[in-house]
């Protein structure tokens, strides 16, 4: 039954019992209005029983005293009151119900009738009676006795029957007074028990569920809730549970989800706490490298982070934005060579392009005034996706590199100047006196010659060692300029002419007459074909020949070509040739007399002009070195 | 034909002047720039050899004030040095210079290389 059915039952209940009351109300009232009627009824009867009682009496003390004194007022009197008499038994019978004492009333009567009937005979008669006590003793007076008896027995009767109607009343009465009285005791019974009812069929399952929720939301789900009913409380619990298993459900998920979530974010928080360690190693690092780190954000250029070294070389980026441009403008970079190196050149910039720049030689000069070389190199940064987010650069203060590069420039320079300074002294004096005073023993002669040519084998070294020191130095400067090649080759013949003139060597040029100009540095490509010259007039043997071919090959290009008829050199030797300090070991070597650094020489000066060397060489046959000059486009 | 030569090297000038003397030339010694430029007015020499380096005015200087001077500016003058590199050569004919030298240069040719250079 739904609950609704339930209230209203319970109300209907509440009505009919009302009803009830009220019918009771009235059923007691009845009871009561019928109980008065037959006290009265009972009262009226005894009153007629009690008045015909003493009627009787009267009549019997009448007609005695009229038997007996004979004064006729009693006679009269005894009439009168046998009238009165006469109606009293139909009046009494109304009131009499029971049939037995209706005719116990009829039988005193009909007694009473006959008694008056033999009384008032013997009353007439009474002259003529003799010893009338005897007569009212022995006639009138037993059945009057009798008669009376039975009236007495009757009132009696009467009397105890209107009592108990008197009490029968009264019952009634206090039974009414207590059932009025206990009426509404029984409707608070009533309503507590319908309190009660409704509590344990409304209050107690919402307050089992209230329990329940409250303990649910306590994070205890083993609760119980009432037993399902058809109801609305029952489907109430019904929802209260299949909510309550939801949640349940839901806390589960929720409480796994939150499980997860805390173990993530402990990985988080580790993760988060390694990369902070890693972070601040890292920072820790680059801020005492000693080489000056910057990483910057792309696009904007902006400096992001800086250590130590940075601020100290190049100081710190100024805050604000407008600032920047200038201040990288201020840094008037430069390269080596003094040419103005724009903002957008720089390494990092060029690193933001996507860039990766390696050595990168500027001279900066910082906002302090200093002039500093530094070198600077610098990568892009890029996320997964590849693009670029910043740029990380490093510049490093090559300033002692600088000052160790011009000691060494000063060391070689001045070295040389003071090298040359007493050569020029020895070289002189050994001349002038090998030529103007007559030595008649020829072995002073060959002396001061030996003296003399190993001053001039002494001037070739420092000339060369000032030579690789410059090209090392990046400090030759070449001025190449269209040029003949036979003046070239001409000019290169006439510097080794007093070598050649000095054996037994010929030195044959061989020179297409269609030949095209080179673009070249005479100077230096006439040294560097003279190295060539030089080493093959030494290497050849006696009475060979050394030619000098000129081709106009390989495209672009003219090639020269010196071979020797002279030993050849070893394969295995070959790779090496053009390296500084390598000379071929061998018996003549020795008389050769090089510096171990003509080809090295060479081979820089051909290659700074965008050429090649090279060398072919056959044991026993020969060798042949070559180098390539770019023609004049 | 007369040369001032400046070299501040005792040796170096020993040879130089014999050298010189032997091909030919009248040759007035002295030992730094400012010396040139003392005796250059009462010398009137037909050419001036320098030394590049030299204590007290070296080469460089001399050179920049001979030709600064109207009366010494059209003497030629030739450089004596140990440098030869190209960018010092260079230099020298930018001053003014006729020409340069090497050092060690060659004793029995230099009077010859002198002659050369001044077109002689």
């Amino acid at each position: 039954m739904s609950l609704r059915g339930r209230i209203f039952a319970v109300i209907g209940l509440m009505v009919a019992a009302a009803f009830l009351q009220a019918g009771a109300v009235v059923w007691f009232e009845t009871l009561r209005d019928s109980s008065g009627e037959a006290m009265m009824r009972a009262g009226q009867r005894f009153d007629h029983q009690t008045r015909m009682n003493r009627v009787v009496a009267q009549l019997e003390n009448e007609h005695r005293s009229y038997l007996l004194i004979g004064l006729p007022v009693f006679r009269a009197d005894f009439d009168r009151r046998w009238r009165e008499y006469v109606n009293l038994p139909t009046l009494l019978v109304q009131y009499v119900d029971e049939e037995q004492d209706k005719k116990s009333v009829a039988e005193v009567d009909r007694q009473l009738q006959q008694w008056h009937q033999m009384v008032t005979d013997l009353m007439d008669r009474r002259e003529q009676l003799a010893d009338l006590p005897r007569v009212w003793q022995d006639q009138t007076a037993p059945p009057m006795r009798r008669i009376q008896n039975a009236l007495d027995a009757n009132q009696r009767r009467d009397f105890v029957l209107l009592n108990d109607q008197i009490r029968n009343a009264s019952q009634l009465n206090f039974n009414n007074a207590i059932f009025t009285l206990a009426l509404p005791a029984i409707d608070i019974i009533m309503l507590l028990v319908l309190v009660t009812v409704l509590a344990r069929i409304l209050l107690d399952p919402l307050a089992a569920i209230a329990e329940s929720a409250r303990q649910i939301s306590g994070g205890n789900f083993d609760v119980r809730l009432p037993p399902a009913r058809r109801d609305e409380i029952g489907a109430l619990v019904k929802a209260f549970r299949d909510m309550s298993t939801a949640v349940q459900f839901r806390q589960r998920d929720l409480s796994s989800a939150l499980s997860r979530e805390r173990e993530m974010s402990q990985m988080y928080s580790a993760l988060r706490t390694n990369a902070e360690q890693e972070s601040a190693r890292l920072q820790a690092t680059i801020a005492t490298v000693p080489a000056a780190l910057v990483i910057l954000e792309a696009p904007s250029g902006r400096v992001v982070l800086q250590n130590t070294a940075a601020d100290m070389l190049i100081g710190r980026e100024p805050d604000a934005e407008a600032d920047q441009q200038l201040y990288w403008e201020s840094f008037h970079a430069s390269y080596r060579d003094g040419r103005r190196c724009p903002v957008d050149e720089w390494g990092p910039r060029r690193a933001l392009r996507g860039e990766v720049v390696v050595g990168q030689e500027l001279i900066v000069k910082p906002q302090d005034g200093r002039t500093v070389p530094i070198l600077v190199s610098a990568a892009p940064l890029r996320n997964d996706l590849g693009v670029i987010t910043g740029a990380v650069a490093a510049f490093q203060d090559i300033s002692n590199l600088y000052e160790i590069d011009r000691l060494k420039s000063e060391f070689v320079s001045i070295v040389s100047h003071e090298l040359r300074t007493p050569l020029t002294s020895i070289k002189g004096s050994l001349q002038l006196l090998l030529t103007d005073v007559p030595m008649p023993d020829p072995d002073h002669r060959v002396l001061v010659d030996v003296a003399l040519s190993n001053t001039d084998r002494l001037v070739r070294i420092i000339n060369d060692i000032l030579d690789i020191s410059k090209i090392e130095a990046g400090k030759l400067e070449l001025h190449p300029r269209p040029y003949d090649v036979h003046e070239l080759v001409n000019l290169s013949i006439q510097s080794v002419g007093q070598i050649a003139r000095g054996s037994s060597v010929a030195l044959t040029p061989i020179v297409p007459p269609d030949i095209p100009k080179v673009n070249a540095d005479p100077d230096r490509t006439i040294q560097a074909i003279v190295n060539l010259l030089s080493n093959a007039l030494k290497c050849a043997p006696a009475r060979s020949e050394v030619t000098l071919e000129v081709r106009s090959d390989p495209p672009g290009f003219v090639t020269v070509a010196i071979a020797d008829r002279g030993r050849g050199i070893p394969a295995e030797k070959l790779s090496q040739l053009f390296q500084k300090f390598q000379q071929i070991d061998g018996a003549d070597t020795r008389k050769l007399r090089g510096t171990g650094l003509g080809l090295a020489i060479t081979k820089a000066l051909v290659e700074m002009q965008g050429g090649s060397v090279g060398v072919t060489s056959e044991m026993g046959q020969g060798s042949t070195f070559w180098i390539t000059i770019p023609v004049v486009k | 034909m007369k040369l001032l030569l400046a070299e501040d090297e005792p040796d170096v000038q020993l040879i130089a002047r014999l050298s010189l003397k032997r091909a030919g030339f009248q040759v007035v010694p002295v030992n730094n720039g400012l010396e040139v430029l003392e005796r250059v007015g009462a010398e009137a020499p037909d050419a001036i050899l320098l030394d590049w380096m030299m204590p007290d005015m070296d080469g460089f200087e001399t050179c920049m004030r001979l030709k600064a001077d109207p009366a010494t500016r059209d003497i030629p003058v030739i450089f004596l040095t140990a440098k030869v590199q190209e960018s010092e050569v260079a230099r020298a004919l930018a001053l003014g210079a006729a020409g340069c030298i090497g050092k060690p240069f060659d004793a029995l040719t230099l009077g010859q290389q002198v002659l050369t250079i001044l077109g002689k």
